[in-house]
């Protein structure tokens, strides 16, 4: 696989299982990274468990309460504990509307001694799995459950995305209230200009996703396949996105738990260990169209952290509200170098069981992603964890990654005004390995 | 709500719009009052910040550089250049979608000379990423501020001028339901 000679660092040279690892962050523009050097602890002896994705509706009469409630009993049922033993709630939803996580503990009959709401779109999984895994390690918390979900009432994205922000309201929103799609649009046309991006580039990530999502019977869209002209055929939506390029809201719940190895081998649970994870917002704000994210700024050192580098990912999970996205994060992610993207993609067979044309095999997004799944608002931002939690604990079933062993996770989101101001990627590998 | 306000509502929501005449979002925080209240009088306001001298958009309460609580408006020099430009096929609000009806809604991104970088409806169809072009503001027919990038060649100093570029793109009127409710 190519990759960068910055990240040219084998496992074996990594430092192995250090409990605390120097590193140095080099100045960038970045205001939140001119601090210097600083010390990241690791977070050995951290597991993560009970994946659980109730499925996805285009529409549906229940609210966020309902799908957040049913995923924390579906997780303590595949844990084998009692609603009580959970002492620790994460929640991330947009459609809550006047609850809070704090309401929610009385309508589920909770008494939680740590409480988090991580409302973040595409990031809020990756927020609330750093924050509960450092507070399972402080031992604020023993088992947190870390749950997305949102509901889809009718015409309710209609007003989700008028009522987004305080810029969005005044600034972007009255300009043709195309909603994410105007701004993305924008964000393409200009990496399509500046790098030679073609539609049939971004095709490779949308139909690969979508054979995925074939295997992945929850997929909103997995009944139905999708070849390249069917991509390229499609009705256009704004500038140079189409209609397969453009997620469908919908409702779903996602969420999984946090413990400690030594809980979760005494629960006989397969579990996943998270060896690093970063997350840095409103990053490169000079900027003037997005084509880049934080990640530049913390990939690196978050390798060797990791002790692990691009070559060792055997699934990679991109937050893919646009095709364009996923590309600008396979390039951050380091990948490839920027702008080599869309050769990187022609060349990359994504599919989740290898059986692509292309030599080099990276599956991508292997249920599918947003563009097959649905987009269930806060939700979405927890769907990469829990597909690479069942991928590397080997029980995804039907869309199984062979041999998976490490995977890496990328979020983004929140699109305030032009861009996404989030960006946060977390590495995780099978308990055993 | 009881359940007949509730299919009542149900009924409202689902049912396409029998409004006779769509407008552009209304819809503004305070800040978004504000602006178009500066705006109401010249070509374009912007707020600018009397302690660092920085120029603000989309407004806010405290200057996004140093934070301080000195932000007024004053007119500001439209000159640009387009950063990206798009446009719609697609819109979740009726007055557009209306409009989409006679043909795509050209918008575009500008790159001020004064710092913002600004969202724009596309006067100029001719534009394209790196060309100058020229901001200036003017209210539409929900009598809100909003911002129209012109081509740099196009005199906007006058209100009759830029009066006929809004009334070119229709957006100073509303979209009116033709074939009747």
């Amino acid at each position: 696989m190519d990759r960068p000679s910055i990240y040219a660092r084998s496992r074996k040279e990594a430092p192995a299982n250090e409990s605390r690892v120097r590193l140095i962050i080099t100045a960038c523009d970045c205001p939140a990274n001119t601090h210097g050097e600083h010390v990241v602890r690791n977070y050995e002896g951290i597991a993560l468990v009970c994946p659980v994705s109730l499925g996805y509706a285009k529409q549906s009469s229940h609210g966020a309460a309902w799908y957040v409630g049913s995923v924390l009993r579906e997780i303590i049922h595949s844990a084998g504990i009692a609603k009580s033993d959970v002492d620790g709630l994460a929640v991330s939803s947009f459609s809550l509307g006047v609850d809070s996580a704090i309401a929610l503990t009385q309508h589920f009959g909770l008494s939680p001694r740590w409480i988090e709401q991580a409302n973040m779109g595409g990031v809020s999984g990756i927020v609330a799995l750093r924050k509960a895994a450092r507070a399972v390690q402080c031992g604020e918390a023993q088992i947190v459950a870390c749950i997305g979900g949102d509901g889809a009432g009718h015409r309710s994205f209609e007003a989700t995305a008028a009522h987004f922000s305080s810029w969005s309201i005044d600034a972007s929103f009255p300009y043709g209230a195309g909603g994410p799609n105007a701004a993305f649009s924008l964000i393409t046309r200009h990496y399509m200009e500046k790098y030679g991006a073609k539609r049939e580039d971004f095709a490779r990530i949308a139909v690969d996703q979508r054979y995925n999502a074939n295997h992945y019977p929850k997929a909103l869209l997995g009944h139905k396949r999708l070849s390249t002209q069917d991509y390229l055929q499609a009705r256009p939506i704004a500038g140079p996105l189409h209609l397969f390029d453009c997620v469908m809201p919908c409702a779903g719940g996602e969420g999984f738990l946090i413990m400690s190895e030594a809980r979760a081998r005494t629960l006989k649970l397969p579990f996943v260990r998270l060896l690093a994870a970063d997350e840095l917002h409103n990053a490169h704000p000079k900027d003037s169209v997005q084509d880049r994210g934080g990640w530049t700024e913390y990939m690196s050192a978050l390798y060797q952290r990791a002790g692990v580098g691009p070559e060792d990912i055997d699934l990679l999970q991109t937050y893919d509200d646009y095709p364009v996205i996923s590309m600008m994060q396979i390039e951050d992610l380091g990948f490839c170098e920027k702008g080599d993207g869309p050769r990187f993609v022609q060349e990359t067979d994504m599919r989740f069981d290898h059986s692509g044309a292309p030599s080099r095999k990276l599956p991508h997004n292997t249920c599918g992603g947003q563009l097959s799944c649905g987009q269930a608002g806060s939700a979405a931002g927890y769907l990469g964890l829990t597909e690479t939690i069942r991928q590397l604990t080997h029980t995804a079933g039907s869309n199984q990654v062979p041999r998976a062993r490490h995977g890496l996770v990328s979020g983004y989101g929140m699109v305030n005004y032009d861009r996404g101001l989030c960006s946060g990627a977390a590495l995780l590998a099978r308990g055993d390995a | 709500m009881n359940l007949k306000e509730k299919m009542q509502r149900r009924l409202k929501l689902s049912r396409p719009s029998l409004r006779a005449r769509a407008r552009p979002p209304k819809h503004r925080t305070t800040l978004g009052a504000q602006f178009t209240a500066a705006n109401l009088s010249t070509a374009l306001a912007l707020q600018h910040c009397k302690s660092c001298g920085h120029t603000q958009y989309p407004p806010t309460e405290l200057c996004g550089i140093c934070l301080e609580d000195q932000l007024i408006y004053q007119p500001a020099d439209g000159a640009g250049v387009i950063l990206a430009k798009t446009e719609l096929h697609h819109s979740l609000w009726e007055y557009f979608k209306r409009r989409l009806r006679q043909g795509s809604w050209p918008l575009c991104s500008v790159a001020l000379n004064s710092g913002p970088e600004v969202i724009a409806h596309l006067g100029s169809d001719h534009l394209k990423a790196g060309d100058p072009a020229r901001v200036f503001s003017h209210t539409d027919a929900s009598q809100q501020a909003v911002l129209i990038a012109v081509d740099a060649n196009v005199d906007v100093s006058y209100p009759e001028a830029r009066r006929e570029i809004v009334s070119a793109m229709n957006l100073d009127i509303p979209a009116i339901k033709e074939d009747g409710l």
